[in-house]
């Protein structure tokens, strides 16, 4: 671009921003590591010696619970995926009457919002007895996130060139070959998107959950955090733990794959 | 018509690669929203009471006071979030993209976003914490600058819970929005800046007559995100205030839930969502003409 330096305005500027937006993140992770008599002693600064048995405690209580939400977002993001290329996978290597109106038809369905299917989802998963399963837990997102990643997909099959999946035909592979050992191996970096936004959405699903399930056997982590207690000397701090211990595992990915998890986030955002 | 049944032998299998999307979209999109239309027009608990009862539902809506209520709520709401969402992450995006250096400009942006991968409902209870009359964080600070008097049990209070919802997030840029600008700004092309230097312009002749101008197809992508966005909040609410104190912080998506699950009214409560989706139906609509108008004139 330019190469004139940056000013010290707009350094200060952003310092400033994001030391405001990181700061409940900086509270929440030292007053995490206290004891109660800490939190009022030492109310902004980490204060010594730093108790990891907050974390023990909210881990013991959480760590079911973790299981359930890795699971049920793995499947979720397998699921969506094994769909939607298929999808996509017809949309772009056939041609049959109707096809832009199937396209057309996934689309619109984005259009429906969630809280109008509510209450039907909840009875139909009620009447297909999968509240309280994991099932009901993936199918319903699972089509939430399929429109969205069959135009992603299909955005990205288009680039592949025809003649090598003509060539490939002509070699005899038959279609689902074709799909599974040409196309899909190619399309790594959609699938990596499409994979990011559905886990992203999978752990994050607070109402579905508080909906489909009433146990505590299948139930998400970020709905069994409102249960985690300390004793006395603790405090809240448990608690506070058991929300950093539940971001945890996005945070770790986001820093390992920053690139993909942004052009990720960004893709997802850009179907309105 | 024989080449059209031949080019349908060819392409038959396409068909077959449909079959899943569509048993999925179709079981669990499809049917519930049409369940969710017919449903709007029964009185139904979920269990014995099953009744047809035409428009009655959505007459009662519109003499309902906490319904009315959710309206006004969620119309300050929206109006809140879109003068932020417009101009507190642009400002943020544009100081990014004036940093020079590569790797402190990735760092920035970087850690602006970290707020996002957090998962919502943390951040929601984050700042419940943050609110809290007792040891909450803002009160503590009150406390420290001599303002003990200001303190309150902020979502608590129906004068303060408002405010509060939409002071969530604070300062409001770890978001997509922050994202969109950041990449629109990155593709305006090097060569204008270069001119505008040579013009002498300052930064904010700059802003003005450069970056304003081209990333107008983001602001109006996030004018359209935030507006539906708001129109659907409810985990905010649900988690921070459930609606209250009274109906200070109700939304209609939250009263759609409480009426639903909370009074088994589902008949009732589908009616609110019909109700709903028809407002949002009708903002992209206007929303559609509106860019579309506004790109022929240029």
């Amino acid at each position: 671009m330019t190469d004139r330096k940056t000013s010290w305005g707009v350094y200060a500027g952003l310092v400033f921003l994001l030391v405001l937006t990181l700061f409940p993140f900086y509270m929440l992770l030292i007053s995490s590591f206290k004891h109660f008599d800490q939190m009022i002693l030492e109310f902004w600064t980490p204060s010594f010696p730093l108790h990891g048995d907050n974390y023990a405690s909210a881990f013991r209580q959480i760590a079911p619970f973790i299981w359930n939400t890795v699971f049920i977002s793995s499947c979720i993001v397998v699921g969506v995926i094994i769909i939607s290329s298929l999808a996509a996978y017809s949309f772009v290597r056939f041609d049959y009457p109707g096809k832009n109106a199937l396209f057309l038809l996934i689309l619109s369905l984005m259009m429906i919002p969630g809280f109008l299917l509510l209450i039907p989802q909840f009875m139909l998963v009620q009447k297909l007895d999968m509240l309280n399963t994991y099932q009901g837990q993936i199918f319903p997102p699972m089509a939430f996130g399929a429109s969205m990643a069959t135009f992603l997909m299909r955005a990205f099959f288009e680039g592949i060139p025809k003649s090598l999946l003509d060539a490939a035909d002509t070699e005899g592979a038959s279609e689902w070959r074709i799909y599974a050992s040409i196309v899909m191996p190619l399309s790594l970096p959609v699938i990596a998107t499409v994979a990011i936004l559905n886990f992203l959405a999978g752990w994050n699903n607070y109402i579905w959950p508080l909906v489909a399930t009433t146990g505590d056997s299948v139930k998400p982590v970020i709905l069994a955090l409102s249960t985690v207690t300390g004793t006395l000397d603790q405090g809240i701090s448990v608690k506070l733990a058991g929300y950093v211990i539940s971001s945890l595992p996005l945070l770790a990915f986001f820093f390992l794959a920053t690139k993909p998890f942004i052009s990720g986030i960004t893709s997802g955002a850009v179907k309105g | 018509m024989s080449a059209s049944l031949a080019r349908l032998r060819r392409n038959w299998k396409g068909y077959l690669f449909l079959i899943p999307v569509f048993a999925v979209l179709a079981s669990f999109k499809f049917i519930p929203f049409f369940d969710a239309l017919r449903m709007s027009m029964y009185d139904w608990n979920g269990a014995n009471v099953k009744s047809y009862v035409g428009l009655a539902n959505f007459k009662e809506l519109v003499r309902d006071a906490t319904f009315l209520d959710s309206l006004g709520n969620v119309a300050g709401f929206t109006f809140a979030a879109v003068i932020i969402q417009l101009i507190v992450p642009l400002i943020a995006a544009v100081l990014v993209f004036h940093v020079t250096n590569r790797r402190l400009q990735q760092f920035f942006k970087v850690w602006f976003v970290v707020p996002l991968v957090i998962p919502s409902i943390i951040v929601f209870l984050t700042w419940q914490w943050i609110f809290a009359g007792e040891y909450g964080v803002l009160n503590e600070f009150l406390k420290v600058v001599g303002l003990e008097s200001w303190t309150h049990a902020w979502l608590g209070e129906s004068k303060t819970a408002f405010t509060s919802i939409v002071f969530v997030n604070f300062p409001w840029i770890g978001g997509i929005n922050f994202l969109l600008y950041l990449a629109g700004l990155m593709a305006i092309s090097g060569e204008l800046f270069e001119v505008a230097k040579l013009d002498g312009m300052n930064a904010w002749q700059r802003f003005k007559h450069i970056e304003l101008p081209l990333v107008r197809s983001q602001i109006k992508l996030i004018l359209v995100l935030t507006l539906i966005n708001q129109i659907q909040s409810f985990e905010n609410v649900l988690v921070l205030t459930n609606g209250g104190p009274g109906t200070s912080t109700m939304t209609p998506a939250l009263y759609l839930y409480i009426q639903g699950f909370s009074y088994s009214r589902l008949g009732y409560a589908s009616a609110i969502g019909v109700t709903l989706f028809a407002a949002v139906l009708l903002l992209t609509w206007v929303n559609q003409r509106f860019i579309r108008d506004t790109d022929k004139i240029d």
